[in-house]
Parts: structure tokens; sequence; C-alpha cells
């Protein structure tokens, strides 16, 4: 048996064994996920030393003559006395620079991400040479209203009492449905992704891995 | 524990889900083998993307990160494959880069390469890859100031300055377009917080279409381009290369799928409100 095939196989048989769960929970199910977690961390490491610690740090640490590097995996090694009562605050030390550096960044992308996001929410509610009454209405005015219903669901320190009060509650209610028509195309979203990985294991199953000994699968391939 | 159904349309409301997995793979292996096509029409959100991708100037890279790996690769694989056509077919330079999981940068250099072969696109002149680089915003500052000190070595283990296509490429205003295909949430809000909000690198994407609901709002506010939703958008992509491939098959299957589903769905909620009705009379 050629490499090519052998992997077509073991790929098959991984399908199928991972399939196995959809009958019931069973050790053969079990088998293929825990393969497939143990291949991918594996795969991890490798890649991590690969194409980027090689390069990025031995070499220059080993071949470059550049020592401080040597010092990387010592502070990275901290994190370890986590596990330590004494040496605590060593942990804490490395743990404080890291939520430091994320809480930077965090900040400096904070803006970029959502501040474009506010403009864009500002629509013209007019027709102008620019936009039709029919693209405003449609677009921009159905827009600002789901905006601002959805806005208000979201609104709850006044109670849903008095004038102001029930009008509120009222543009709630219609945020609600907005939301839940929102959420439904995300379950549909959701529904079209896992049918599309299950249809490609089934491509892989009939014209690849059938289609290996029996051409006539393969030729009902793309 | 469920109540066992008595009534016939009790019934309907619990169908074994055996049954209903194996009318899918039913589904699925009838439309795969005796195919019923139906017609495939691009949105202008997946136009967005090929838009922008011919737009690119010749002097500039376009930037490929394949965040994926073989668990979304029913949908990320032809989005990259229909995004690498759409490159070459334009005559684009690209790099393909991979910020997480590894596993992504291995199967898109894969498709990469079969692609490339087609077009008699050369690796170092036409294209590249930089690799799997760890380190999400860390990579992503520092290769905005320097590309080729950031990357280092290609996918190979070869400094990405011997490939004659980096020749001139210093910082990100060499790249003319990044393009994020992924099935991991967030590493989008690197790519715009740090390199498109920033610099104004144009930014283009392709997700899983699980995801893709969430980032709508980029595409309303410019922030994106385009955006490639799924094997959905993998199939339209195809549609505008003019390569029909697995995409445009999954698509024509998903869309029998969808009736099953739908048909599933109203037999269901029929049995639920006759089974309501009848238990009303019954009161």
């Amino acid at each position: 048996m050629n490499p090519e095939t052998a992997i077509l196989w073991a790929a098959a048989v991984a399908t199928l064994g991972v399939y196995t769960i959809l009958y019931r929970e069973n050790p053969i199910s079990r088998l293929f996920e825990h393969i497939f977690v143990g291949l991918s961390a594996g795969y991890l490491i490798v890649f991590i030393w690969a194409q980027n610690l090689e390069g990025k740090w031995w070499n220059p640490m080993i071949h470059e003559r550049k020592w401080y590097w040597v010092f990387a995996p010592i502070i990275g090694l901290l994190f370890y006395f986590i596990y330590s009562r004494r040496f605590l605050w060593l942990a804490r030390l490395v743990m404080g620079l890291f939520f430091g550096t994320a809480a930077g960044y965090f900040f400096r992308e904070f803006f970029p991400i959502y501040s474009p996001q506010v403009y864009a929410c500002f629509k013209p509610l007019r027709a102008d040479a620019t936009i039709g009454w029919a693209d405003v209405i449609l677009h921009n005015w159905l827009f600002a209203i789901i905006l601002l219903t959805v806005m208000s669901y979201f609104f709850f320190s006044i109670p849903h009492e008095g004038r102001f009060g029930r009008t509120l509650g009222r543009s709630a209610l219609l945020g609600r449905w907005f939301l839940m028509i929102a959420f439904g195309a995300m379950f549909g979203n959701t529904v079209m992704a896992r049918i599309s990985l299950f249809i490609g294991r089934v491509q892989f199953l009939l014209n690849e891995w059938l289609g290996s000994f029996l051409p006539w699968f393969a030729q009902r391939g793309p | 524990m469920t109540e066992r159904a008595t009534g016939f349309w009790e019934r309907f409301q619990q169908i074994p889900r055996y049954y209903i997995y194996l009318l899918l793979a039913a589904v699925v292996i009838w439309q795969i083998l005796f195919p019923m096509p139906l017609p495939i029409a691009p949105s202008r959100a997946t136009q967005g993307v090929y838009d922008a991708i011919a737009a690119v100037p010749d002097d500039k890279l376009i930037l490929i990160s394949t965040d994926w790996d073989a668990s979304t690769q029913a949908e990320t694989g032809p989005q990259t494959e229909a995004l690498i056509h759409a490159c070459l077919q334009n005559h684009k330079r690209f790099a393909i880069m991979n910020l997480q999981p590894p596993m992504g940068v291995k199967l898109a250099n894969d498709i990469a390469e079969r692609v490339a072969a087609e077009y008699g696109a050369e690796y170092g002149v036409d294209w590249c890859n930089w690799g799997y680089k760890y380190g999400f915003d860390n990579v992503l500052i520092a290769m905005a100031k320097n590309i080729p000190k950031t990357i280092g070595d290609d996918f190979y283990g070869d400094p990405v300055t011997d490939l004659p296509m980096m020749k001139g490429v210093q910082d990100i205003s060499s790249i003319g377009l990044v393009i994020e295909i992924t099935g991991l949430a967030a590493i989008t809000e690197y790519w715009i917080g740090l390199i498109q909000g920033v610099y104004g690198t144009p930014f283009a994407s392709a997700y899983t279409a699980v995801m893709a609901p969430g980032y709508y709002p980029f595409l309303d506010s410019d922030q994106m381009k385009g955006m490639l939703v799924g094997a959905k958008g993998a199939a339209e992509m195809e549609v505008l290369v003019h390569r029909p491939a697995r995409a445009t098959v999954i698509m024509n299957v998903q869309s029998w799928a969808h009736v099953l589903i739908i048909v599933l769905i109203i037999v269901g909620n029929l049995g639920y409100l006759f089974a309501r009705t009848r238990g009303r009379q019954r009161a």
C-alpha cells in the first residue's frame, strides 16, 4: 500500500469512527477523538518550534551569540510558581506583565474597531441626490427603527409603567422581536455551517475514498 | 424522561433522531451522486471581495491570512481555493500567512501549490508562504513596521528576503489588501484594530457560516471591503472566477438538505399545533 492510499484509508476510517457518535457514546468515537486531540497537540508543538522558536529564539541565542535570549524561557517558567505559596509573587509578576500588555492592546484596538461602527449608525433619513426615498425607507429608516428599539430593550433603568414607561415597554418588545429574528438568522447560518461540514465529509468518503477503488464514485465528484 | 408519544400528531414531534440523521445522509448522498444543480448568484458581499482583489495596485501584495484548520475545511478550504484563483486570474501576487491554528498554513499551502501550477505561477515570484507566526497582536504590530524582520523565514525555512517577490517589501504599506480566512472569532478584531483601522490597509474576509453574522456590522461600516460567508460565499466566488468546484457542489447539496430541514420543521410544528388543539378540545 503506498502512503497516499494509507492516508486516504486512515482518513476514511477516522471519519467513520468519529461519526459512530451519532448512534451513541462509544469507545470507537472516543478513540478517534483522542487521536485527533493528540495529533493536534503534537502538530502545534512541532510547528511552534519549527516556524517560530527555532528561527526567532534558538538560532539567535546559539548561532548569533545573542545570549540574553536565555532569559526568555526563564521569565516564562516563572508562571509555574503559581503552585508554590512561598514564591507565588514571582508568578504574579509575569501575570501582571501579561495583563497590563493585554489591557494596553485592547485599549489600542477598541477605538479603531468600534468607532467606525458608531459613525455608520448615523444614516441620512431624507432622500437626496445620492439616495432615493425607496432606499432611505427600506434601508436607513428600517435600520434606525431596529437600532433604537433594540437599544431600548437593553434599557433597564425605567420601569415600564406610566405613559413614557409603557411606550418604552412597547419599543422594548419590538426590539425583542427584532433580536429574535437576528438570532433566527444566526441559527440558520449555524445549520448551514454544520451541514456544509457534513457534506464535506460525505464528499470525501464518496468521491475520494470510495472513488479510489470504485471509479464511478470518483466521476461523480466536482 | 420524555413521555412516550401516543397520538398521531404527538409522534410528529418526537421523530427519533436516527431517522432524521438517516434522512439527511440520504439527501446528501443522493445529491452528491445525482446532482440537480440550482443557480448560484454572487452577493454584494462576495462581489466586494472580488473587486477588492482586482483593485490592488500591481506593486503591492495581497496578504491571505489562513487561520483555519481541518475542522472547518469544508467551508474554508474552498474559500481559500477560490480566492487564490481570483488573485492569480487578476495577476496579483499574494503571500499566505497564519496566526492560529497552525494546521491552516500547511493546508493552504497544498491548495496554493495545486492552483498555482494551473496558472504556471512560481513560488517566490508570484506567491509565497510566510508560515505560521505565533503571537497574534505582537506579530501584527511588528509586521506593520517591518515585514521581513518580523516574518524572518518562510514556510520552508528559507529567509523571506531571498524571495524575488519580497524585494522592496518593507512594511504594511507594501500590502494592498489583507484577506482573513477563518473559523475563529477575534482574529478579525486584531486585523481591524491594529492594521486596517490604524494604517487604512484594505481588509476583506472569509468566514465560516456560524461566525459570519457577527461580522456584518464591519461590512456595513466599510471596515471590510467584502465577506465570503461559509460555503455559500466560496460557491459565489467560484462563480466569479468561472471555476465551479467543491463549494458549488456543497451549496447544491446544501439547498436540498435545507428543503428537508424546512419540511421537518413544518412537520414538527404542525404536530405541535394539532396536538395542542386536540388537547384543548379534550379539556
